[in-house]
């Protein structure tokens, strides 16, 4: 067999925008594509975010589900790429709108529809109008999966948030939204109850993780918060971006995604200091996370002498690779050999401050090598990594333990909500290092 | 046959002067066609006395492709001269382009042009996009006349249609020159000899300015048909006279925006003036001369899905179900010409299933778990510009890379089939050890995920098998294993143990975990077995046997007591083992004879009720008949893979049957049937309070106790009477998580 070719084949903006805008609950997302486009999608949130109650297809009509619980689309065939797609959008909305109950309808093109130029919002304006209507256009042709998400942000909410100043929180405790993570997000919702906890600790409410699960309710009432988070900047930068030129809100964004004690500390002591809060709760939290970590930490290290020195590897978004390379190697003392990364700066365009960031860590501690060197030749012991990468080494009959920290997965079903963020997060990658190390 | 392509600008007469140029040809006794490919539609009109014929895609939109008759769309008009017209959306909606490649696809499948001995395609003014360049694509017209008149835009509009000539074709030789319509503006014969001279073309006629023309459409007719005695037919003789002398053709040689401009509208010069041919004129006696009426085309089907067939929804598309197929050709990349989200969608659809059987058994599935694929990541850029450039980039890489694949086979998305890119162009890349084989799917457009399959399968096969090579004995090629179906490995570990103990090899997996090589001599193989014989392995089974005379076993892998038994006499009797075949089926009586007695105490004359996607269930049927249980009713839901229920059990007669099962009777028939047990392919407790419902697979594991099995599980759940008390909490879902 020869070698693949690719490292990894990511989605793109088309499937950024869908899952976006399905991370507002009650959202009708309407694909006016074909059902080729549709099937993954709806199988895909339907996973990260059961709603319905049973999967039997017979429930979910023919027309325009196809058996799918969620993402209705209009199955366009070669006809309508010529004569265009008017009539079955008119009545695919008809009976969405007739049959199902929704907050929100977005309607998004697929690549090939938007090929066709039809004035889909003009169509859908003329059928619904007591419901906020949508629509996308262009899906983007093999842009990244993040500019498609931050495009759908960003849509909703230069057309969702009520026009007007930002009203100031006359509460007595502090609001933020969190901007950057999605339902795509492996582990977004023990992510989500992670950092509201964290954050409730020091006395903050979270407003809104936009297009998390959150509602459109929330959504509407994002301005009144006191400041926006940016968890994953490629994510939600743009859309933190949007709200500070529009209603001047104030936004903070972690060097990499929160991931350990350290930058879980970092990331709530600097909020504290915004707000001019005691971190006091936190910080007692995290020491007791760092305490149950040490005790097996120990006694791995006085049976192996690890993790010190353990060769790992990721593989991720520039945010997910520092935020998970600086918590292994400052705080476990482990050594990066892959560091593989998906957003690499383009052919002359400025680096990201992560990428030079991240670029910095692995100078100062001579890993820098690790940013050359391709992830499917990597003999680490750990492997951070989609389900794919993990497999695809699996499939090399590499001596290895996979550890996923993005989608697809390989196909563990988390009823608990798990997480990598925050202090909650450090411990369980301290449980999956200590479980994935080979004991010698 | 010849074929000519006539372009201009839109307005500029170019439908005029082709009708009257087809009449004129058609006075030389020569069989012509003319195909207007300008969305309006009007080509044809003059040779129809003004009637308007219907389009192609008129015709598309509303018959199904069981339907399709080519008399529907081809009208014969003066002097016998067949007329097509190709239509398109009305203005502002849609895509036209895309609507000339649905209407060639057509008619090439009816194969009409076979009966003609000119073709003449009409064309929009300007190639705006891939769609109206596809009568310049090579495979159509190999002579290609522009017409222009004097005026700027007129010329503009030919030097752009030289350059998309020349995308094509590079400096190859098709363009015979320029059809000069007058219309009489200031300097008009300046600049379009400038304009020639420019890009090297002859002038091929000079049409005047002529009353005539006027006379004619009035009476909605050709020139030639008015009078073919005035000067104005004449010219339009004589235009034909040289087109039948084989005029010399010239490459495509555009000039720049800022050259044209110079030449036009400043009246510089460009290169020196080509003289047209002085090729002598050969008459064309009158005993050429055939005016019997053309044969009707027969309307060439393919080998077609049934959602295709039936002109159902589209479930899937086809380049997923074409991509999920060429993955098991392991030695191969598989490039894929689309956008980054084409591509993962099927990665995913390929790769979920290894993901997962290696998560949950720790097996390993090379093909889905690192299929070997590439995508063109077309962008904005490409479909605006057209995706050739990438397409043959992205070749030409792959060839350089080491190792080097055995082939690589291109497959193409609905974006590269909008915009009219042409992956069969690629071919001309191939080395002689690297094959390039496409399949043009262009996602959707050809059909859904099955007619991918098909697409895919019988495409592979007819540019991969060698027919000269030489007979092994003893082997088998494996036809139409599901590579999506959690079993179908060790399914084919049963069918491997069965052959292995008969003293039979497996030559070719077609197309399951294989390689080009074993592909390439499928023919040598005495015996081919079906998987499964549902839709598409009957089709597979009529192409085979139709294209390469293949034998092929008549029933599929058997699934249940009965037909193993059956399969392995059949398999001994054909390889002449049936000593070997009774071995395995002894052994296996004797453990289906045991078991069934034991699930029978607890099941006997239980009512057994199934709803379900499957078309074939006398497996399970088998066993419940053996195991003393009623069947209720069978209600067969409308699948898109598969159609047609059948049964071979004279037991179940009389079993109330409904095809094409509506969803909203289940309840009541569940009330009215009272069943023990429901077995429907997802469970759902809908209705269901006082009987067992259980799930039915969608492929079922094969051999002797694939009923068995399921029966023994029945015979379980009844003997506990366990429900789960989860199932109470439904409430406290609704309460604590709102949606």
């Amino acid at each position: 067999m020869i070698s693949p070719y690719l490292t990894s084949i990511t989605p793109d903006s088309f499937s950024g925008l869908i899952f976006g805008f399905e991370g507002i609950k009650n959202t009708m997302v309407l694909l006016n594509g074909p059902t080729g486009c549709k099937f993954y999608h709806s199988a895909t949130v339907d996973n990260q975010t059961l709603r319905q109650m049973e999967f039997d297809p017979l429930n979910y009509p023919e027309l325009w589900y196809f058996g799918q619980p969620r993402v209705p689309c209009t199955y366009l065939d070669k006809r309508d790429y010529v004569y265009g797609s008017k009539d079955k959008l008119t009545e695919a909305i008809r009976f969405i709108e007739s049959n199902m109950n929704f907050d929100l309808m977005v309607i998004v093109n697929s690549p090939g529809a938007a090929l066709i130029g039809d004035d889909i919002r003009d169509i859908a304006m003329d059928e619904i109008q007591s419901t906020p209507v949508l629509t996308v256009e262009t899906p983007g042709y093999s842009r990244d999966i993040w500019d498609g998400y931050s495009a759908a942000c960003c849509q909703i909410l230069r057309e969702l948030l009520p026009a007007g100043p930002r009203p100031a929180n006359t509460g007595t405790r502090k609001k933020v939204n969190i901007l950057g993570m999605s339902i795509f997000h492996k582990y977004y919702q023990g992510d989500c109850q992670e950092l509201t906890r964290l954050l409730g600790l020091c006395g903050i409410d979270v407003s809104c993780i936009l297009c998390c699960e959150c509602t459109f309710e929330e959504i509407r009432n994002m301005k009144n918060a006191d400041l926006n988070i940016v968890v994953d900047s490629v994510y939600g930068l743009e859309a933190a971006r949007l709200l500070e030129e529009e209603y001047q809100m104030p936004y903070i964004v972690c060097p990499g995604f929160p991931v350990g004690f350290a930058a879980a500390e970092s990331l709530i002591c600097q909020v504290c200091s915004r707000f001019d809060l005691d971190p006091a709760a936190f910080v007692t939290e995290s020491e007791k996370s760092r305490a149950r970590a040490y005790i097996y930490l120990s006694r791995l290290n006085s049976l192996t002498g690890l993790p010190k020195g353990a060769k790992f590897a990721v593989h991720g978004t520039c945010s997910q690779c520092y935020g998970y390379a600086s918590f292994f190697i400052c705080y476990f003392g482990m050594t990066a050999d892959s560091i593989s990364v998906l957003d690499l700066p383009k052919d002359n365009s400025r680096p990201s401050p992560h990428y030079e960031a991240l670029c910095r860590l692995l100078e100062e501690t001579s890993m820098e090598d690790s940013l050359k060197k391709d992830i499917l030749s990597t003999d680490a012991e750990l492997v951070f990594a989609d389900g794919n990468i993990i497999a695809k080494l699996k499939a090399r009959h590499l001596d290895f333990s996979g550890i996923e920290i993005s989608m697809p997965t390989l196909g563990y079903t988390d009823v608990i909500p798990k997480t990598h963020l925050g202090l909650s997060g450090g411990l369980m990658l301290c449980e999956q290092i200590i479980n994935g190390l080979m004991f010698r | 046959m010849k074929e000519i392509a006539i372009y201009g600008k839109g307005g500029i007469g170019k439908s005029t002067l082709s009708a009257n140029i087809s009449a004129a040809l058609s006075m030389y006794g020569k069989k012509i066609l003319q195909i207007g490919c300008d969305p309006k539609h009007d080509s044809t009109r003059l040779l129809m006395s003004g009637k308007r014929i219907t389009t192609v895609l008129d015709y598309i939109k509303c018959s199904s492709p069981l339907d399709y008759k080519a008399s529907d769309i081809l009208f014969h008009g003066f002097n016998q001269i067949g007329c097509i017209e190709a239509g398109g959306p009305k203005p502002g909606v849609g895509c036209a382009g895309r609507g000339i490649i649905t209407a060639f696809e057509l008619l090439d499948k009816f194969h009409i042009k076979d009966n003609y001995d000119i073709v003449l395609y009409d064309v929009l003014g300007d190639v705006v996009c891939g769609g109206f360049a596809v009568p310049i694509r090579r495979e159509y017209a190999d002579t290609i006349f522009l017409v222009t008149s004097g005026e700027y835009m007129s010329i503009y509009a030919a030097n752009n249609i030289l350059r998309g000539i020349q995308n094509y074709d590079g400096d190859k030789c098709r363009v015979a020159g320029i059809l000069y319509n007058c219309r009489n503006v200031k300097h008009e014969d300046q600049r379009i000899h400038a304009f020639a001279s420019a890009v090297n073309l002859p002038i091929f006629a000079k049409i005047p300015r002529d009353d005539t023309f006027a006379r004619a459409e009035k009476k909605n007719s050709t020139v030639t048909e008015l009078d073919n005695n005035s000067t104005l037919s004449r010219v339009f003789s004589r235009i034909a006279e040289k087109i039948l002398a084989e005029p010399i053709l010239y490459p495509a040689c555009p000039l720049t925006d800022e050259e044209l401009e110079d030449v036009i509208l400043n009246e510089k010069t460009g290169t020196p003036s080509v003289s047209v041919s002085a090729a002598a004129v050969q008459a064309v006696s009158e005993t050429d001369t055939d005016r019997s009426p053309v044969s009707q085309p027969q309307y060439d089907s393919g080998y077609l899905s049934k959602n295709v067939l039936r002109d159902e929804p589209l479930h899937g598309c086809a380049f997923n179900g074409a991509m999920t197929m060429s993955i098991h050709l392991q030695d191969v990349v598989i490039l894929a010409h689309s956008p980054k989200s084409c591509t993962y969608l099927s990665y995913q659809s390929i790769s979920s299933s290894g993901r997962r059987r290696l998560f949950e058994r720790g097996t390993l599935l090379p093909s889905s778990l690192s299929p070997n694929i590439i995508s063109t990541d077309m962008s904005e850029d490409d479909m605006v510009f057209g995706g050739m450039e990438k397409l043959t980039d992205t070749v030409k890489a792959i060839l350089k890379q080491t190792p080097k694949p055995r082939a690589i086979v291109i497959i193409s998305s609905c974006p590269a089939g909008i915009i009219g890119d042409d992956i069969d162009m690629a071919k001309a890349l191939a080395k002689p050890d690297i094959p390039v084989i496409t399949v043009k799917t262009d996602g959707n457009l050809s059909g859904d995920y099955l007619q991918g399959m098909l697409m895919c399968y019988t495409e592979l096969a007819k540019q991969i098998i060698d027919l000269d090579v030489p007979p092994a004995s003893d082997t088998v090629n494996i036809v139409f294993e599901k590579v999506v179906a959690k079993n179908t490995e060790s399914n084919f570990e049963i069918i491997r143990g069965y052959l292995d103990k008969m003293g039979i090899r497996v030559n070719c997996r077609f197309l399951c975990n294989t390689y080009y090589d074993a592909l390439k001599g499928f023919c040598s193989a005495s015996l081919n077995l079906l998987a499964y014989k549902d839709y598409t392995g009957k089709i597979l089974k009529d192409f085979f046997t139709k294209e390469y005379g293949s034998v092929f076993y008549e029933d599929p892998f058997p699934v249940g007591f009965m037909e193993t038994v059956n399969w392995l006499r059949g398999i001994g009797k054909f390889f002449k083992k049936e000593e070997a075949a009774e071995k395995i089926i002894s052994a296996g009586r004797d453990d289906y004879e045991k078991r069934i007695a034991a699930v029978k105490k607890i099941l006997k004359g239980k009512k057994l009720m199934v709803i379900t996607y499957n078309h074939q269930l006398d497996w399970i049927l088998r066993t419940a008949l053996d195991a003393g249980m009623e069947i209720a009713k069978l209600c067969i839901l409308n699948f898109s893979q598969d159609e047609g229920f059948s049964s071979r059990l004279p037991e179940i007669a009389d079993v109330p049957l409904e095809e094409d099962y509506d969803r909203q009777k289940r309840i009541g028939d569940i009330q009215y049937y009272r069943p023990d047990i429901l077995l429907s392919n997802y469970e759902s407790s809908a209705g269901c309070e006082n009987c067992i419902a259980d799930t039915i697979p969608m492929c079922p594991d094969i051999g002797f106790f694939s009923g068995l099995i399921l029966a023994e599980r029945w015979a379980g759940l009844f003997n506990m009477n366990l429900e789960g008390a989860w199932k109470n909490d439904q409430s406290l879902f609704n309460k604590y998580y709102p949606r």
